[in-house]
């Protein structure tokens, strides 16, 4: 029987394209020195140094918190830094840039259209009462935290917009990230900003193209639970709905 | 000017048979046995609208055979779209926040799953009860 | 080529730059303030600092505490009226980012939560479970969107500065996504690009931590200071350098060698006690405990894994329900980086380079010597880490001096003529020498070999411990590389996404940086925090060297180091001793100034 643990050498096939030479992508496929605590950042980085000097990436942290490196392993949105050569082997891995995503190069795609939407949900507090800095601190129990928490540990990955299909389907659809950056100030109980939020994200392009598919959750690399935001807020956008019209109603 | 060309891979037309998606498919789709079964309890009520003889006709055809496997089949689909739905049910309220403590997903599941258990068994109770006395 | 007028230029988008983006959209509403980053905001560096940042807020604790803490953790070279305003403002600007909504951890009554942290007498360090980094970053920039007037350049990567009539009118950068040029040009500038970690080998830095701006401003006749003082973090994984947060060790973890004994007792750091105390033990200053790990690691004592040598971090009895509220990412990391549950085994760690305490020259009011040119964060020396940065002074710093950099260069560049119409000239040679290198035809050399051999080398010559002749050889060998630098050729030609270009124009400003670093600590023959000689200088020489090291460019030769004294207002150096010693010496003091 073939020793996996033995193999020096694990090949990578990446999909790799440069807008100024290539029409479309096409794989590319590189042999690199497998070991067992080796991620498939740092597989790409020797690559990188030591095979071909163009192939794109981005990468910072090296430890899953500065949300760059997401790309598509084997099919899957991960982080490369933190998926782990030894989970793939013998190979081939297959990497490809993230799902959804217009390709820049290689394995870099467009970024700026979600951090637009981002910014579409004015992601800060809005004070329900505003305090001075010598007011000191608001006061915040670790209850009231809860609430807010996993959403606030979004890494901006995109993980979620590569593995949801309506966000696929449509690319104008708020989808779960920027919803959870959302929901992540609506219920902190520092906030009063919770009226000018849900009236950004009515329709289609808000809250309701979210068909509770739910792998966003599943994908998340920092247990976030988009789909848990996004659903929420399919409830409060309903309820604002009913709502404001009996609002209006009632104004006339 | 720039070389920029940014290229979009479309998403595949059948992304829903396949894998991690296809779950999620099989889900939706088990939702359409409960509007078949629907179908059938209004396709009983037009027969005993059309008379005794209608009616006869339709419950003859629920006792055959191949409805019975179709109720099988959709009972199963039914179950089925239940426990997922109970399984995504968390996904869809707000965060329960017990003593400073987040509740679990799955004790939420859970606890969904059994008040619709504990409801079936007591709607069977009944039905029995009901049907001992008339 | 692009031009975009800006009032104000902030150069790096981490905590430093985004607060003084903030401040200076703030304290001048109508002007434009051109925010520019190598990478999009949220990926900065900053995201990556764990524990947590410093500002007195307990009782028993006093501004007098932490100006004491930081100048005696600095070995008595901080600059001493710096520090004064430093800790005078840390606590407001912790309440701020409150305010801005920065999830602080909390007390069961809703009170910010505080814990301790190493060479710090009381605990003061507010908290974000062990994401502390991360959600400062993500405050500070979600809160800068509010401010139509901040003008993003996402993914834009610097490639110098304009410089005319002895004052700084802009920069030149260079989109990745395009391969197209921008002259910003600007009436101010604030340099807040980060520090330089990269040029060594084992690192806690993120790929982007690589001294643009230090090298930039340096090339422009700012002296950088200090720049032999770079702290090893005693704590980080083996092999990758990820950072196990001093957090750890505030919360009660306990450090082990191999005979599982706590090894800190042998190097004037005990008694020990169950829990480390303040400034005992575990929660001495980092460079007293990357020096213990040396120590142990040339007797024999540590742990040999497959990624090399180290000791033993445990956590263990701290119990699951702890490490999850209180560290839960460095849970996940020792899982996933190092294989290991810290609930139920000790995490392997072992210093690695962590924080640049030098940087570019800059006053009280982070104004570099090179008019409207100001500095904030790890890029620049304001002054209050002197040899040894204590944990959790960095974020705080990021706060306080990137809020004054940013209201500074408002009004300066409120007074400012605006850009000269000679800067156009200037920005187009600047990028005619960027394209230069991308078609540069070399030796067939490649960038990346050079980047490790001076990562190598800066290990050798610039360690934990110091030697002349390695420093030396250092000071050759990054020499040498400069040389075959000249010669590199890049594998890629496109214009777009060239991040073999970026990594070639990103190694010239390492080397830049490096050589500062080299030869400043070749300069300072004594012993003093993070630098440590261990040929006949092992000794603290007040005499001779209690004074800053100012290293000048010299262009195509190496810098010039010269020194510049230190200010010192109440606190005139003392011996720095932690554990029992450090004790008695404050006790002593105590009764001095009682007497």
């Amino acid at each position: 029987m073939p020793d996996t643990t033995a193999k020096t050498t694990i090949e990578l096939r990446i999909l790799r394209y440069c807008p100024s030479t290539d029409t479309e992508p096409a794989f590319g496929s590189f042999q690199v020195p497998y070991s067992d605590d080796m991620s498939v950042l740092q597989a790409l980085q020797e690559i990188k140094a030591t095979l071909d000097g163009s192939l794109a990436f981005r990468w910072s942290c090296r430890m899953a918190v500065c949300g760059s490196c997401g790309m598509m392993i084997n099919g899957e949105p991960k982080l490369a830094c933190n998926t782990f050569l030894r989970d793939l082997a013998p190979g081939p891995v297959t990497v490809e840039p993230l799902q959804n995503f217009p390709i820049e190069r290689d394995l870099v795609v467009t970024v700026g259209d979600f951090v637009k939407k981002i910014e579409s949900i004015y992601p800060y507090v809005m004070p329900k009462v505003p305090k001075t800095v010598e007011e000191g601190t608001y006061l915040q129990t670790p209850s009231q935290m809860e609430a807010y928490a996993s959403f606030a540990d979004c890494i901006n990955c995109m993980l979620c917009y590569a593995a949801c299909p309506q966000y696929g389907a449509n690319p104008d659809f708020i989808g779960p990230g920027a919803m959870a950056l959302l929901q992540r100030y609506s219920s902190d109980s520092r906030d009063g900003g919770q009226q000018a939020r849900l009236d950004q994200i009515r329709g289609e392009d808000g809250v309701w193209s979210c068909t509770a598919v739910g792998i966003c959750s599943e994908v998340c690399p920092k247990q976030v639970d988009p789909a848990n935001a996004v659903n929420q807020n399919k409830s409060n956008s309903a309820l604002d709905f009913f709502l404001s019209g009996l609002r209006k109603e009632s104004v006339t | 000017m720039s070389e920029r060309r940014p290229y979009l891979r479309p998403q595949p037309r059948t992304w829903w048979a396949h894998p991690p998606y296809r779950a999620y498919t099989i889900r939706e789709l088990c939702g359409v046995a409960l509007a078949v079964y629907g179908a059938i309890l209004l396709a009983g009520l037009v027969c005993l609208a059309r008379g005794p003889a209608a009616f006869e006709s339709y419950r003859a055809f629920l006792a055959s055979p191949l409805s019975l496997a179709l109720h099988l089949l959709l009972l199963a689909a039914a179950l089925w779209h239940m426990v997922t739905w109970f399984r995504i049910l968390p996904k869809t309220m707000p965060k329960l926040v017990w003593h400073g403590k987040l509740v679990p997903q799955a004790l939420m599941t859970q606890a969904a799953t059994l008040l619709a258990v504990g409801c079936s068994v007591a709607l069977l109770a009944l039905v029995v009860v009901v049907g001992a006395w008339s | 080529m692009d031009f975009f007028n800006a009032d104000i230029l902030v150069l790096g988008a981490g905590g430093a730059g985004l607060r003084a983006a903030i401040a200076a959209a703030q304290s001048a509403p109508d002007m434009t303030v051109a925010l520019v980053s190598k990478v999009y905001p949220m990926r900065s560096h900053t995201v990556a600092a764990e524990g947590g940042s410093a500002g007195v807020v307990r009782a028993d604790d006093s501004l007098d505490n932490h100006f004491n803490d930081t100048v005696e953790g600095g070995d008595w070279l901080c600059e001493q009226d710096v520090v004064d305003y430093f800790v005078g403002h840390c606590t407001r600007e912790m309440i701020q980012l409150e305010h801005w909504g920065c999830p602080w951890s909390r007390q069961p009554d809703g009170h910010v939560n505080v814990r301790k942290f190493g060479g710090m007498k009381v605990e003061r360090t507010w908290f974000a479970a062990d994401r502390s980094g991360f959600h400062i970053l993500h405050t500070l920039f979600q809160t800068s969107t509010k401010f139509p007037q901040i003008r993003r350049f996402d993914e834009y990567f610097c490639v110098d500065l304009i410089v005319d009539d002895g004052r700084v009118q802009g920069a030149v950068v260079l989109s990745p996504a395009t391969g197209e040029f921008t002259a910003i040009r600007a009436r101010a500038v604030v340099m807040a690009t980060g520090g330089a970690g990269r040029v060594f080998r084992q690192n806690t830095n993120g790929g982007i931590v690589t001294g643009d701006g230090m090298a930039l401003a340096f090339r422009h006749g700012v002296p950088l200071r200090d720049m032999e003082f770079v702290q090893y973090h005693p704590t980080c994984l083996p092999g990758t350098g990820i950072l196990i947060t001093e957090g750890c060790r505030g919360e009660g973890a306990l450090l082990v060698n191999k005979d599982n004994y706590r090894y800190l007792q042998d190097y004037g750091l005990g008694p020990v006690t169950p829990e480390p105390r303040n400034k005992f033990m575990e929660l001495g200053p980092r460079d007293r405990l990357s020096q213990a790990f040396w120590q142990e690691e040339r007797k024999g004592r540590t742990v040999t894994t497959p990624q090399g040598e180290a000791v033993l971090l445990d956590l263990r009895h701290l119990g699951a329900a702890k490490l999850k509220e209180r560290l839960p990412l460095i849970c996940e990391l020792a899982k996933s980086f190092a294989g290991v549950d810290p609930v139920t085994a000790a995490i392997p760690v072992r210093p690695a380079v962590h924080y640049t305490m030098g940087g570019i020259l800059v006053d009280i009011d982070t104004a570099s010597p090179l008019a409207g040119l100001y500095a904030a964060g790890e890029c620049s020396s304001v002054g209050i880490h002197g040899a040894n940065r204590l944990g959790s002074n960095s974020l705080a710093e990021l706060t306080v001096f990137g809020r004054v950099a940013g209201e500074q260069a408002a009004a300066f560049a409120k007074a400012a003529p605006a850009a000269d119409a000679r800067s156009a000239d200037q920005a187009r040679a600047i990028e005619a020498k960027a394209l230069a290198l991308l078609q540069q035809n070399g030796d067939g050399e490649r960038h990346a070999a050079l980047r490790t051999e001076m990562a190598v080398s800066m290990e050798r010559g610039c360690g934990i411990y110091r030697l002349g002749p390695e420093m030396q050889q250092t000071c050759e060998t990054i020499a040498q590389l400069k040389q075959r630098y000249q010669h590199v050729a890049l594998e890629d030609r496109s214009r777009v996404w060239n991040t073999d270009w970026i990594g070639a124009i990103e190694l010239g400003y390492q080397l830049d940086v490096a050589e500062a670093m080299a030869h400043a600590a070749l300069a300072r023959k004594e012993s003093r925090g993070a630098h440590q000689r261990l040929d006949g200088f092992d000794k603290r020489d007040d005499a001779n060297y209690l004074s800053h090291s100012l290293a000048h460019y010299q262009e195509g030769a190496a810098p010039r180091i010269t020194a510049q004294p230190v200010k010192i207002t109440r606190s005139p150096p003392g011996q720095r001793a932690y554990g029992a010693l450090g004790e008695q010496l404050e006790a002593a003091r105590k009764d001095a100034t009682h007497a």
